[in-house]
């Protein structure tokens, strides 16, 4: 009976503003689309599809890829913190995710510059149509996921945030972690499989 | 001291789920980087890479988006978006050879 008493109630939304999983819902199905896109597009020309993927530096897609896993993870310890009213650690860890986030930018950035160099442009062709849209829209992703990561940091450390009310930092997070799925799925479909 | 204790018992399963993230990257990467995807094993290879990635997302929204535990359709919102583009993906390589 007392266990019956004591057992918290079962969860049935998810962490954070409910709005934003609207919004994230919709930002994966474009996502979405554009992945199978990429797929179906892919088997009109599969030699040149390949030919051109090998072009793509995929040590820098690693970096990128485990840059964006640590980054999750520092929010998920960003979060973890606030739950224990730690709101200096807090703090520190959404300081390491958004340098995490920020290495991501650089790092792309030098994979454009380095393509753009080589002439490589949208019209180019299929591959490199869809490589540069498809990581582009990713990038500005990356982009508003940082300004709200540094909005969240900032409330943090004015105290807007504790162990009882850190709705805004859930909803911050699940943004950042959305991000980070979609790369997920992005890097091994446009840097890897052939 | 509590607190610490707390926070380092509720972060395990996720550091976890991260060391295996890492891991499973690593091997995708590895995959690309040896040129194993190459004759008659690149459809197996990359398909396996897919895998991979789905089961990374599935984690991700287990573990690090909170999904894990969840009653009802919520639980599954992740898992319903990794299966439509993972299943088409699918179709499109395998049909493509």
């Amino acid at each position: 009976m007392s266990a019956t008493l004591t057992a918290a109630p079962p969860v049935r939304y998810p962490p954070g503003d409910l709005a934003i999983w609207i919004f994230i819902l919709a930002e994966l199905a474009v996502f979405a689309i554009f992945f199978a896109s990429y797929a179906f597009a892919r088997m009109g020309d599969v030699a040149m599809f390949n030919e051109y993927q090998a072009t793509l530096d995929k040590g820098a897609a690693l970096i990128n890829t485990l840059t964006l896993i640590t980054s999750s993870y520092f929010v998920v310890r960003a979060l973890a913190a606030i739950r224990e009213d730690q709101r200096k650690t807090s703090v520190r860890w959404l300081l390491a995710a958004l340098a995490m986030g920020a290495l991501f930018l650089v790092v792309k950035s030098a994979e454009y510059v380095h393509h753009f160099g080589e002439g490589v442009r949208l019209s180019s062709n299929t591959f490199y149509m869809f490589y540069l849209s498809l990581t582009f829209f990713h990038f500005l992703h990356v982009v508003l996921g940082m300004v709200i990561l540094a909005a969240v940091a900032l409330k943090t450390h004015q105290g807007a945030y504790s162990a009882s009310e850190h709705t805004g930092m859930e909803t911050g997070g699940v943004y950042w972690h959305m991000v980070d799925l979609v790369w997920l799925i992005l890097f091994p479909l446009v840097y890897v499989m052939r | 001291m509590n607190t610490v204790m707390n926070t380092q018992t509720a972060m395990r399963p996720c550091t976890r789920v991260y060391l295996l993230l890492v891991v499973l990257t690593l091997v995708t990467f590895a995959v690309g980087h040896f040129d194993l995807l190459s004759g008659s094993r690149a459809l197996v290879l990359s398909l396996l890479v897919l895998g991979f990635a789905l089961i990374k997302g599935q984690l991700i929204g287990d573990f690090f988006m909170g999904l894990k535990g969840l009653r009802g359709p919520w639980r599954f919102v992740i898992l319903l978006w990794l299966l439509i583009p993972g299943t088409l993906i699918t179709i499109a390589f395998t049909l493509a050879g």
